[in-house]
């Protein structure tokens, strides 16, 4: 019998078996949506570690979320049992992390460095960073994190900023030394907190591959590397890889498609697919079969992706796969943005659970989907928004988490206090922040361990007492770190626990899988950083409707999908009309409705309203561009 | 891939320990010293057998300062063991490719590659017992997290360095059994062709069938041995027969035994049958034909053993042990050797031996490095005065690490000073680099061993086991000297005393600064002459201070060796010697030293013996012998 992989690498097509194979240098794939992409990545890594299985080698490959890692990851253990530890998949910032862990001690980086990605944390690390020097520093003096994180975000550190590199990432030239002065004191507080920002991962490792020795020990571990989605890719990214490379490395394989490209406000480019390919001597096999859309809607995206002038001319047009369902596309047109939604929520609520499953509502932005919630819950119909969460949405997690960073920098003030609130919001407990820190001083002991001492006294409630008394257990260090945590989410879980905390358990087990599927099992440390650079969103509830912004459906197919808000000034939006049109931000607009369409298996409903907010819209122009003409035959008015 | 070092703390006899490896390491040292406990550390931190109970160690290992102190509350055994490439591109790809997430490059200098790994055995609380634990560090020694501390990158690391250990009391029964490490796995790896065994098994089955009906009674006695399966009685019959062969291939094989003779006519005999030496080198060399042909295929093609090897000596007469040493070196993989035998250390190279010894402070060891190191952090300057040392300083940033290369000179050690400027904490610091220097002064260049190698072969085996040296000039006086402790009742093998007719032998400096470097207490009498004189001043210009000097360098205040007999009133002794020796003298004093020293072995010898009974003539041998010799009791 064939294993998993022989059936997988029989069922692909000849250009895709060429591409799984490929031997002969770096090699770019054009792969278009629906094309098989993924497949043709893990048929690669399986292919490369079934064919070496005497060697040690490694091979790297990066994508841009944890959920295409974990997927990819996935497919490998199956493809190729028991070589997967040979692969390393991750995210770029992942890997990043996982390299400074390793060898940040060059840079003065501890292995047990915490990450912060959130925009709280690092205004609180700055405005640390700033009391120090209060004579040159104020309050109002926090709009310069913006200008540090575009800085960082190119890779330019403290000693490289001059007025004009200053002027190009927000700041005025004569505020220059402000912001070097600034940077550095920032820098340095991060240093002694031992932490990274989320640049500063790919920032610092960018520093370590600056030293050839340490580059050419990764081109030597990876032997082949491959980049997922390289169209997302920003400058900082890709400068990385290059200086990983050097001058000698060729086993590069990256697959992109430029007309998906919808990260260019994040520093992705369409020039830089090219600028690869210049670089490295890339190949180029084009992957032009859509095996996902049916023809209409593949001949629809074709015809409006041409319209981007600043668009490669090397791509071939998509074509439908002769398997695709026939599908159909329908339009909708209402009279007010309200009876949009409320008409979509009307045909969805007719829908079985099956179909809601496999039905997407997509949006251009995240304001249009919360309406669009609104309306699905008076229609009694249950949806889930698909978007990335920072932080989680319950008191009780965000203080569990706390609890975990305390125990592991017993002197983070910041976080105590943000565990006192926390737990505030879930359990009465008599004890605010000053009280605490003055009797840790007074007492010579922790800031946890008095909490915990207070908290274990107060005869709190169930499941306050017991969740209480076993965080404190693991604070002394007489119970390991993960039965702890699992029998803290039970404690939560049997107390009828609300919406928000259920999504939140939900997430966790979802985290906890993928860091499992990983590292096997992680320290605290460890956990923590993988926390703070996964997002906290819940595993979708079977049955329900998800909604989800054109980026948050990158990577995603749905049987159905409803496009809504078709209309000028929201797609595209207003912002990019502002600009002339063949601006590049209408551009981007463009390939956000591409990427939007080209999520559908079977039926596509595009739906407009006349008028939102009570402003008149136009139907958007890239209507009549996919070729549906506004003559009125969009649909009688609803 | 070797091991580059070791650092053990709270083991057995050791508190604190660092000791350099090389590819072969020679540790010697009086019992009880520390050599197996540091052999035993080394195998402790690579062997396997890691089970949660049955580890290596157990709760005696941990070393405690007195015997009040509770081994629960100690901090435990820590074992720190170092590899690292002797240039960059030394380690085969296959090594970084498999241990990628434990392996350290060093960027700041030498871009070599290294893996450190500690190892723990301390009380554990939580289990409630003494637990074993290990991390892999950073090139900070910084525990590594995630990836790195998974159990997989330990088995990997052990299975690049297995270790294999021969104690001394090795055995040919065991070592050469169906079940033992090298040859029963060597048969084990053996493929014997499906063909050829099926032959085999026909043909054994042929030869019983034979045998069985050579004697009768062999039939009956199956026949009443039958009478077992009759009284397990089950449902269905069994049957019970006699094998006067072996029934499977492997009961063939196990059988497998080396025979050997001794010269062309003599009889084949096993192995167990000959000499306990023979049968001891057997077992060493059995190491090398199971590294040479299985080895890599049960662990990687790259791996590289270490034999932790016990008294290599063990049973072989003096020439033998002396051959040895280059069979030893010649044995693939990295050595770590403990030996007694002065034959075998005759042919070590000095740079290659571990005196270890036993201190109120625990096991010490002593070398004779090529460098020596200080940790100083990055200084102002301390680059620049490295950069232009022209290759004697060097500076690792991250482990803020000073190495000089041989002895730190007096200019370069000014410059070092100056570079501590206002630094807070610099009188640590100049404390820290004053020692330094003084450390590297030990350093003795390879020139100067090289001369020992060629002068001081013969005895160079036996001064290494000594505890005290005592120097004097020649070969008379080292016979004197000899019957002279005898008279006094302090018998010179008993205490550990080699005592080196330093003339003969190269120069008493450089036994002097070996002394030093080993730790070796030591003292020295010369004559009152010119070339005594110049010993003397060619020790003082090693670096020893006026006082130590006084306190161990001593002279005939009349002159040389005959001069101060004579002055001691020894002249009729000395005529009867001479006379017995069929020496004619006439009663000129001039003559008679002139007769003495052209005779000076014969007349020593005579003297010696004279000197050995008789306690009389002993208290009137020269003071400086006598003060010496008292003084080498208790010395340090």
């Amino acid at each position: 019998m064939d294993s998993a992989l022989e059936t997988s690498l029989r069922e692909l097509t000849d250009i895709q078996r060429q591409a799984v194979k490929w031997e002969d240098g770096p090699l770019l794939v054009l792969a278009g949506p629906g094309s098989g992409k993924t497949r043709v990545l893990t048929c690669r890594i399986a292919r490369l570690l079934e064919s070496t299985r005497e060697q040690r080698f490694r091979i790297l490959a990066l994508t841009f979320t944890n959920k295409a890692a974990h997927e990819m990851a996935n497919r490998v253990t199956r493809f190729a049992p028991g070589l997967e530890g040979r692969a390393d998949i991750n995210t770029f910032h992942g890997f990043c992390a996982q390299v400074l862990r390793q060898h940040g001690v060059h840079l003065g980086i501890k292995p047990n460095f915490a990450i912060y990605s959130r925009t709280s944390d690092r205004q609180a690390v700055l405005a640390d960073a700033l009391r120090r020097n209060p004579r040159r520093f104020g309050r109002n003096d926090q709009h310069l994190l913006p200008v540090i994180d575009a800085l960082k975000a190119r890779l330019v550190g403290p000693g490289q900023v001059t007025p004009r590199i200053a002027r190009r990432n927000g700041a005025s030239p004569h505020e220059t030394n402000r912001v070097v002065r600034a940077y550095r004191l920032y820098e340095d507080e991060l240093h002694r907190t031992n932490a990274l920002d989320f640049n500063s991962l790919i920032l610092k490792a960018y520093e370590l591959f600056g030293y050839p020795a340490m580059a050419q020990h990764y081109q030597t571990v990876y032997r082949y590397w491959l980049v997922d989605e390289f169209q997302d890719t920003n400058g900082a990214q890709y400068t990385l890889l290059r200086r990983m490379a050097g001058e000698d490395f060729h086993q590069l394989f990256a697959v992109a498609d430029d007309d998906q490209t919808i990260y260019e406000w994040n520093g992705a480019n369409v020039h830089r697919i090219r600028k690869l390919v210049d670089d490295f001597s890339c190949r180029v096999v084009q992957l032009p079969t859509n095996f996902r859309c049916p023809p209409h809607i593949v001949e629809a995206a074709n015809r409006l992706v041409v319209y981007n002038a600043r668009r490669a001319a090397w791509k071939q047009p998509a074509q439908p796969s002769p398997h695709a369902h026939r599908g159909k596309i329908e339009r909708r047109v209402f009279e007010t943005d309200e009876k949009e939604m409320a008409g979509i929520a009307a045909e969805i609520a007719c829908l079985d659970d099956v179909a809601r499953a496999q039905t997407a509502i997509l949006a251009r932005t995240r304001a249009l989907l919360e309406s669009m919630r609104e309306a699905l819950d008076a229609a009694g119909v249950s949806a889930t928004i698909l978007i990335r969460r920072d932080d989680f949405a319950s008191p009780e997690m965000r203080w569990l988490v706390t609890c975990l960073k305390q125990i592991a920098r017993p002197l983070d003030q910041r976080n105590m206090a943000t565990l006192v609130e926390t737990f505030g919001s879930f359990a009465a407990l008599p004890l605010d922040f000053n009280e605490l820190t003055s009797r840790a001083a007074a007492d010579g002991v922790t800031l946890m361990s008095v909490w915990t001492h207070t908290a274990r006294e107060a005869q709190l409630p169930s499941p306050a007492a017991e969740v209480v008394s076993a965080v404190s257990s693991l604070a002394a260090g007489d119970t390991k770190l993960s039965p702890t945590v699992r029998e803290i989410l039970g404690h939560f879980e049997n107390h009828d626990p609300h919406d928000d905390l259920k999504d939140d358990l939900c997430a966790w087990r979802r985290i906890e899988r993928e860091v499992r599927a990983v590292n096997g099992f992680a320290s605290l440390d460890r956990l923590l950083q993988e926390l703070e650079m996964r997002s906290k969103e819940p595993v979708p509830v079977p049955g329900t409707v998800s909604l989800a912004t054109i980026h948050g459906a990158k990577g995603l197919e749905f049987d159905t999908v409803y496009l809504i808000g078709m209309a000028e000034e929201i797609l595209p939006s207003w912002h990019s009309l502002r600009k002339q049109n063949g601006s590049a931000a209408l551009e981007e607009e463009r390939r956000g409705c591409f990427v939007a369409i080209t999520r559908t298996k079977r039926r596509l409903i595009l739906s407009r309203a006349r008028q939102y907010k009570g402003w008149p819209k136009q139907p958007s122009r890239f209507l009549e561009e996919m070729g549906f003409l506004n003559d009125g035959s969009d649909g009688p008015s609803q | 891939m070797h091991i580059t070092r070791i650092e053990i703390r709270n083991f057995r006899s050791i508190r604190h320990l660092i000791v350099d490896f090389g590819e072969t390491t020679i540790f010697v040292g009086p019992n009880n010293a520390g050599k197996t406990a540091i052999l035993d550390a080394l195998r402790i931190a690579l062997t396997r057998r890691w089970g949660r109970r049955g580890t290596g160690f157990n709760e005696y290992d941990i070393h405690l300062p007195n015997d009040a102190v509770d081994p629960k509350t100690s901090s435990g055994v820590i074992i720190d063991l170092r590899t690292e490439e002797s240039e960059p591109g030394e380690w085969p790809a296959a090594i970084l490719e498999d241990l990628a997430d434990i392996v350290q490059v060093d960027i700041s200098s030498t871009n070599r590659r290294s893996v450190a790994l500690r190892t723990r055995y301390a009380w554990s609380e939580e289990a409630g017992d003494f637990e074993p634990s290990w991390e892999f560090l950073d090139a900070k020694r910084q525990p590594l997290v995630g990836r790195s501390a998974r159990r997989v990158n330990l088995e990997r690391f052990w299975r690049y360095l297995p270790v294999f250990y021969l104690g001394a009391l090795r055995d040919v029964g065991d070592d050469f059994s169906p079940r033992s490490q090298f040859w029963g796995r060597l048969l084990k790896a053996l493929e014997i062709p499906a063909g050829l065994e099926s032959r085999a098994l026909r043909v054994l089955d042929l030869l019983n069938r034979r045998l069985l009906k050579a004697d009768t009674r062999l039939r009956k006695i199956a026949k009443t041995l039958s009478g077992a399966t009759r009284i397990s009685a089950r449902d269905r019959e069994g049957g019970l027969d006699l094998r006067m062969v072996p029934l499977k291939m492997w009961d063939l094989i196990s059988r497998a035994e080396v025979i050997l003779r001794n010269e062309p006519d003599s009889p084949w005999l096993p192995l167990r049958r000959q000499g306990q030496g023979i049968q001891s080198l057997s077992i060493i060399f059995l190491f090398q034909a199971f590294v040479d042909h299985v080895l890599r295929e049960l662990y990687e093609p790259d791996s590289e053993p270490v034999l932790a090897l016990e008294e290599p000596e063990t049973h072989l007469h003096p020439q033998a042990a002396r051959t040895l040493w280059r069979h030893v070196r010649a044995l693939p993989g990295q050595k770590i050797v403990t030996t007694h035998s002065p034959y075998f250390v005759q042919h070590v190279p000095f740079r290659d031996l571990r005196l270890v010894r036993l201190t109120p402070n625990g096991t010490e060891v002593r070398s004779l490095p090529a460098s020596f190191s200080a940790s100083i952090p990055p200084l102002d300057g301390l680059e620049a005065v490295v950069a232009n040392s022209t290759g004697r300083l060097s500076y690792e940033r991250l482990s803020q690490t000073l190495t000089v290369h041989g002895a730190l000179e007096e200019q370069l050690y000014r410059r070092l000073l100056r570079c501590c400027g206002h630094h807070e904490r610099r009188s640590d610091l100049v404390k820290t680099l004053k020692n330094l220097r003084d450390r590297s002064s030990r350093f003795i260049e390879d020139d100067a061993l090289r001369s020992l190698e060629t002068c001081a072969r013969r005895m160079r085996g036996e001064i290494f086991f000594a505890e005290r040296w005592l120097m004097v000039e020649g070969q008379a006086d080292y016979l004197i000297v000899h019957a002279l402790a005898h008279a006094m009742r302090y018998n010179l093998d008993e205490h550990g005393v080699s005592v080196i007719d330093a003339q003969n032998n190269g120069s008493p400096a450089t036994f002097a600064m070996l002394a030093r470097a080993l730790g070796i207490p030591w003292l020295g009498v010369f004559d009152d002459d010119d070339g005594g004189r110049e010993h003397i001043r060619s020790i003082q210009n090693r670096g020893f201070d006026a006082a130590e000097l006084a306190r161990r360098c001593r002279t005939h205040p009349d002159g040389d060796l005959e001069a101060q007999l004579v002055a001691d009133g020894l002249e009729p002794e000395l005529r009867e010697t001479l006379a017995a020796l069929n020496v004619s003298v006439g009663q000129d004093e001039g003559e008679l030293l002139h007769r003495l020293r052209s005779h000076k072995t014969a007349y020593a010898a005579a003297l010696a013996a004279r000197l050995r009974g008789d306690l009389d003539l002993a208290q009137r041998a020269p003071e400086a012998f006598q003060a010496a010799i008292e003084q080498l009791r208790g010395l340090t």
